[in-house]
């Protein structure tokens, strides 16, 4: 197991809700994260298949754009990696591993982290966002849809956990 | 009133993206400091176990919000310039439905798996492949869900708005229900 030297989630917390106050003020919107992967995804595709690519109404949003990748999701969520990657090795929990339940066996976790990127990935631009997009910074807006979606994302989990007892344990 | 600064033209786009590495690296920062970067940690809530995601959470909306709003009312930040989440109310009850089911699977939403996998978790690279692949299917299957997809549009609205009410009294509100609810954590996870 990993060090537990965590911070206080209250002291996190506060500083990523400082964070997401100084994107409203600086910038004029939320943080966000899922668009990026539906936008490198969108990018990839059409660089194996172009044809296919453009054939897709809802990626055709994504690949209009002169530059698709200089999008302000992706270089934000490059920030993320760089400082969880910074956290993670100034306080010495970097180590390569398999994060999974102690029980479970590496394929089942190989299948539930797919199905579950699956789901979240779907989900996500059915939502017009995701927990950092839509839950974090429309629920710090009092938006309605914030709250909708962090509402339903929370029942969807504890019906899975109930479901699923001994998935994490 | 000059804020948002960019919406006020106070630099331009490649300004802008720098800005988002700066404010990106503050956003993994407190992620992976805060444990969100760890599955287990992640999922705690849905059992019951470890309430580190709604204490983050709903401590960083509570400040987020207040700044927000106060600066408003101060008039240093023209809110009408803040793009405000649109609401969709069936397609984003079936979607927070769908991803708290993924969110329970994979033990990651889409910011936390990154800050996993930065910390060096290879689980989190496999979660982040299934949401690409994830957001392929959506694309693929939008021709025959796009009429569900813009049904119930309620548009970029508030809910003080929606209750025509001031924001401070649903803030009071909020302050009162986090406190409720940090109370009740803090007393569940020392008796467990």
């Amino acid at each position: 197991m990993e060090k537990n030297n965590f911070w206080s989630p209250y002291i996190a917390g506060i500083g990523l809700g400082l964070t997401l106050l100084a994107t409203f003020y600086i910038i004029g919107w939320g943080l966000g994260a899922s668009s990026a992967y539906s936008l490198v995804t969108a990018v990839g595709l059409n660089e194996i298949s172009p044809g296919y690519a453009g054939s897709l109404k809802y990626f055709s949003r994504y690949l209009t754009a002169g530059y698709p990748l200089k999008d302000w999701v992706l270089f934000e969520v490059t920030g993320l990696f760089i400082g969880a990657l910074a956290g993670a090795l100034l306080s010495g929990n970097f180590r390569v591993r398999f994060d999974k339940a102690e029980k479970m066996s590496s394929k089942k976790r190989l299948v539930t982290a797919a199905t579950g990127g699956i789901l979240i990935g779907f989900a996500s631009r059915l939502s017009r966002g995701c927990t950092s997009g839509v839950a974090l910074s429309g629920g710090a807006q009092l938006a309605a849809g914030g709250w909708i979606f962090v509402i339903a994302m929370f029942a969807g989990g504890f019906v899975v956990a109930a479901l699923f007892r001994r998935l994490w344990s | 009133m000059t804020a948002p600064l960019y919406g006020y033209g106070m630099f331009g786009v490649n300004t802008s993206l720098l800005l988002a590495v700066i404010l990106g690296i503050f956003f993994g920062l407190f992620l992976e400091r805060g444990g969100l970067g760890n599955p287990h940690k992640l999922t705690g809530v849905f059992y019951f176990t470890d309430f580190t995601v709604p204490k983050v959470m709903f401590t960083a909306i509570l400040v987020a919000a207040s700044g927000l709003y106060l600066l408003s009312d101060l008039k240093l930040l023209d809110i009408s310039r803040v793009w405000i989440v649109p609401a969709f109310f069936w397609p984003q009850i079936a979607g927070g439905l769908l991803f708290g089911a993924g969110f329970v699977l994979s033990g990651y939403c889409p910011g936390t798996a990154i800050a996993g996998f930065a910390s060096g978790r290879l689980d989190a690279l496999v979660a982040m492949t299934g949401i690409g692949a994830g957001s392929l299917i959506f694309a693929v299957l939008y021709p025959y869900i796009e009429g569900f997809y813009i049904f119930s549009a309620m548009g970029s609205v508030t809910l003080p708005q929606l209750l025509k009410i001031n924001h401070w009294f649903v803030m009071v509100l909020l302050y009162v229900l986090a406190a409720g609810m940090f109370y009740l954590m803090e007393r569940f996870e020392k008796r467990s």
